[in-house]
């Protein structure tokens, strides 16, 4: 299981990459094993304002469905539409090519860990 | 909580990664390392699935009363069974509704054998005893020494054929044969629950590890529960717990075709005619989204609007997209227009038939 270096993550198992005011959003590696296949993502409308710790996406497995909660506040900018046509790729690539969603960070967050806690949270 | 149970198999599947949940009173896979959509691929896709489903229950039924006996519990006409045939059939209380949903396999004029489901073994086998008191016969509950296992896939008789001791071609749809797999006594029957060509077999739990791993050595590949859900939901089979319970009759499950209502007296017989004279309570139906979005258990159905019923199984089928089962108002079954209310949003929907996906099942 990997967990990058250069993410916050939360103890819902979401990861944030904070570039500036941009934050880009996903789900982690561990999350994805959970779940198990990942066959529907839902996304949230470009232009929706979120607050920390609100489900703003819903990924979906073979047997379960799965609320995404949002790490930092701000409004969504950008989603990963392709998840739409591949959702599979959050199972292949969590913090690559699976991302779900960039958010222009209002600077609220909910409680995150570098990780070296989400580890130990992780091992707990 | 009681512990759960495990079958003769059980190490097996943790040593391919199998991971252990709890299903019916037992430990069972509901996938393996590779995940649910490999599994269904292999099996969807010319490969040989296979599945221990060794939490199913048998009940071996003999004397010289086992045709009457069967007849009075049982909704389908036994006496057209002829030896090594399968039926598959029903067990209704007095209100007309389910008990549960089986095979009879008939051995001989004398020896019936039933497959049943694992959560409702001891209540099955609890009336089918209070039901035989006034019949010369002998009900057996054989389910702790029987293993099941199910080869499923256009490769499953190749699979199967080196391990037997009969040509497999000599077993048509819905027949079985007494022969040995691997040297071992077993029941071979051509059923399945996947919409397949393939086998299921009943072996002596001492022969279990051996036949499970000499069929993976052929190339079968091991299939847990997630991925057995999505083959028998493509084909619309009933499922007890979900499109049949102790709250439907045959007429609302659209099950009146293994339930002779003219073959004489049976448990239940009266109560299904009384239902058929005044009309099904709710229709069970098949729908096809139209939309983006998994159709699930439990989702509020819509038709015009209104919520008309309920999902009883729902998936996304990797060939067929968003589909389900679904209970509605009997007036909405062919009529209206149809949703699926989908965490809050009416998702549009439209009624299909079922299979969702293509059978291949031999006939």
């Amino acid at each position: 299981m990997t967990i990058p270096a250069d993410l916050k993550y939360t103890k819902e198992h979401e990861w944030v990459r904070l570039e500036g005011d941009i934050a880009t959003l996903g789900i982690s590696d561990h999350a994805q094993e959970a779940l198990g296949d990942i066959v529907f993502v839902e996304l949230p409308e470009v232009g929706r304002e979120i607050a920390p710790g609100e489900a703003f996406a819903v990924v979906e497995s073979v047997k379960a469905v799965s609320d995404v909660y949002a790490p930092v506040g701000g409004e969504i900018i950008e989603v990963n539409s392709e998840l739409e046509a591949e959702p599979e790729k959050v199972n292949t690539d969590p913090y690559g090519a699976g991302w779900i969603a960039k958010v222009k960070t209002s600077g609220a967050s909910a409680e995150l860990l570098d990780e070296a806690a989400y580890t130990l949270y992780l091992e707990e | 909580m009681t512990e759960l149970a495990r079958t003769p198999l059980f190490e097996e599947h943790v040593a391919l990664g199998g991971k252990m949940v709890p299903f019916a009173g037992y430990e069972m896979p509901v996938q393996y390392a590779n995940g649910a959509l490999q599994e269904y691929k292999a099996v969807r896709e010319g490969g040989a699935g296979l599945f221990d489903i060794s939490h199913m229950g048998q009940v071996r039924v003999a004397g010289p009363d086992a045709l009457d006996f069967l007849q009075h519990v049982t909704t389908n006409d036994v006496s057209r069974l002829v030896d090594d045939q399968v039926q598959y059939s029903a067990l209704l209380n007095e209100h007309g509704t389910f008990i549960d949903d089986i095979t009879t396999y008939k051995i001989a004029d004398e020896t019936y054998y039933l497959c049943i489901n694992a959560a409702n073994r001891h209540k099955d086998v609890a009336h089918l005893l209070s039901a035989s008191v006034t019949f010369d016969v002998h009900v057996s509950d054989e389910s702790d020494a029987t293993t099941l296992l199910a080869l499923q896939g256009e490769a499953a008789q190749k699979t199967l054929q080196p391990l037997v001791d009969i040509d497999l071609d000599g077993i048509g749809y819905y027949r079985f044969a007494q022969a040995h797999v691997a040297g071992s006594e077993a029941i071979i029957s051509r059923t399945g629950y996947t919409g397949e060509d393939g086998f299921e077999l009943y072996l002596p739990n001492t022969a279990a590890v051996e036949i499970w791993h000499k069929l993976l050595a052929g190339g079968a590949i091991p299939i847990g529960l997630a991925a057995r859900d999505m083959l028998r939901t493509e084909m619309g089979y009933a499922l007890y717990g979900h499109e049949i319970s102790a709250d439907v009759t045959p007429i609302e499950a659209n099950l009146m075709w293994i339930t002779k209502l003219d073959k004489g007296e049976f448990i239940g017989r009266a109560a299904v005619a009384a239902r058929k004279e005044q009309g099904a309570e709710r229709k069970l139906i098949a729908l096809k989204l139209t939309e983006r979005g998994i159709p699930r258990e439990h989702y509020p159905v819509l038709v015009n609007g209104e919520v008309s019923g309920e999902i009883t199984s729902g998936m996304h089928s990797p060939m067929a997209g968003g589909v389900a089962l679904a209970y509605v108002k009997p007036e909405h079954a062919a009529e209206g227009q149809l949703a699926v209310e989908i965490r809050g949003k009416a998702v549009a929907a439209e009624r299909t038939r079922t299979p969702f996906v293509r059978s291949n099942v031999r006939k």
